[in-house]
């Protein structure tokens, strides 16, 4: 990332009201989405996002087998397939953040920026926010086709809204902090998506399969897992809102301790060291 | 002489012991309403059933359970999308009755029945006890159009055209002004 602010005032220390008397947060927020957006990285990954959404509601609608409740069920799904790719995109963004700045050798231009590191983090933090924001925006016009009339459009749309951003701020931190502590873009990168991928294992087992205690302390343990329950009980069994909001105190816990430990510890891991591209 | 009795008693006693219990037969009545109930794929309804301990006895526990059944064609009806709670226990002393609330969404169109049906509950249940059923409530779903594969193509086809042209042109202008510099 280039970022293109005013020189600081001698003896000026950092933040920054970089710019045009902007926070630097939002400067290093806005240069981020630059680079997401305009280079077409995040279009990409959009288009192919709703090629896969365009096959599973057109098979979804094709198959008139389906009864009432199996056709919320394919709300369910796509509501499911758009939480994943979103948080998925926010943490590989995310662990892209520091470790591929170090990687490219561009960090130390960063650090010399009068942005307080702790801008640098919660601006790439929210720049890997808009992946999702996008993804779960590309999702609405599927949700509107398949909800529509069964009724679950409205709570699909606020459900999947609250638990994906909750997702997201915390497995997009977590990238974030995977990231600062790798040398190497790869390492951290690979990481953050085996780290998903046990997160989201569980959501893959049959229902059929006998769950004790201890199942349910896996579930109730794993952010994704949970939200992901939560949201299933709401819109496929037709649970009240209140009767399972004990899913979501560990996607509120991961955002809240995550992105605290991003904000309060983020100046210390935001660090120059060798990268391994670096000479 | 002596032996014969001891046998003809052991008999008697083992005779006695292997014989199923016979319980006391329950006295109850049930009524369910409304007797029909007309609505589309999706709608939600509510039936009730009226039980009453029509008997000098205690009930002891009991159980209501709903089932659905399809009465016309061949749809698979799975009792359970119906309604998600199909069991409610209870107990009645003489003369005493209670309403029993069933809430149910139609899941499948056609013709469909749903009953009550009692059951002595607990430990004491001996197996051969009568099941007492409530009349049938006829129940007809019209089938309603919810999603088409006409309805869905707008949409499956004009949201990655648009997201396709969208990063098409902004790759490509970024690599014009990547080559011009």
């Amino acid at each position: 990332m280039t970022l293109q602010v005013a020189p600081p005032a001698v003896g000026t220390r950092q933040d920054v009201q970089a710019g045009e008397g902007q926070p630097g947060w939002l400067v290093v927020a806005q240069q981020e989405c630059r680079d997401l957006w305009t280079s077409g990285r995040g279009l990409i990954l959009l288009f192919l996002f709703s090629v896969l959404l365009s096959a599973v509601t057109y098979l979804t609608s094709t198959n008139q087998a389906l009864n009432f409740l199996e056709q919320r069920e394919s709300v369910n799904l796509v509501l499911q397939f758009a939480v994943a790719v979103g948080v998925l995109a926010t943490l590989v963004v995310g662990a892209d953040g520091i470790s591929g700045e170090r990687e490219r050798g561009t960090l130390e231009t960063l650090l010399v920026t009068p942005v307080a590191r702790r801008s640098i983090i919660v601006g790439k933090l929210i720049a890997a926010l808009t992946l999702w924001f996008a993804t779960f925006g590309v999702s609405i016009p599927y949700l509107w086709v398949l909800g529509r009339e069964v009724g679950i459009l409205g709570p699909a749309l606020v459900l999947g809204f609250g638990v994906g951003t909750l997702l997201a701020v915390g497995l997009g931190s977590i990238g974030l902090l995977i990231s600062a502590a790798c040398n190497s873009n790869k390492t951290s990168i690979a990481a953050s998506i085996f780290l998903l991928l046990i997160l989201f294992a569980p959501t893959q087992l049959p229902s059929g399969l006998p769950q004790g205690w201890f199942f349910e302390v896996l579930l109730r343990a794993n952010p994704v897992a949970s939200g992901l329950a939560y949201i299933s009980a709401l819109l496929v069994e037709g649970h009240a809102w209140t009767q399972d909001l004990s899913y979501l105190i560990t996607p509120l816990l991961t955002a809240i301790i995550a992105g605290s430990a991003l904000i309060f510890a983020g100046p210390q891991l935001v660090r120059l060291t060798r990268g391994v591209n670096a000479g | 002489m002596r032996k014969l009795l001891v046998i003809g008693v052991l008999v008697g006693v083992f005779a006695c012991l292997s014989a199923p219990a016979v319980a006391a037969p329950l006295r109850v009545q049930v009524v369910a309403e409304p007797a029909r109930v007309e609505t589309v794929l999706g709608g939600r309804f509510v039936i009730t059933t009226e039980v009453r301990n029509t008997g000098a006895a205690a009930t002891g526990d009991i159980l209501a359970h709903l089932n659905v059944a399809s009465i016309e064609g061949t749809v698979y009806v799975d009792p359970e999308d119906w309604s998600p709670s199909r069991s409610q226990q209870l107990s009645l002393k003489p003369g005493e009755s209670r309403k029993l609330s069933w809430e149910l969404q139609a899941v499948n169109s056609g013709h469909f029945a749903a009953y009550v049906v009692i059951v002595p509950f607990g430990s004491t249940v001996a197996g051969n006890e009568e099941l007492l059923i409530s009349p049938l409530v006829d129940v007809a779903v019209a089938s309603r159009s919810t999603l088409t594969a006409q309805g869905a193509l707008p949409i499956v086809l004009s949201v990655p055209l648009l997201l396709g042209l969208a990063a098409a042109g902004v790759y490509f202008g970024a690599r014009r002004r990547g080559s011009k510099r």
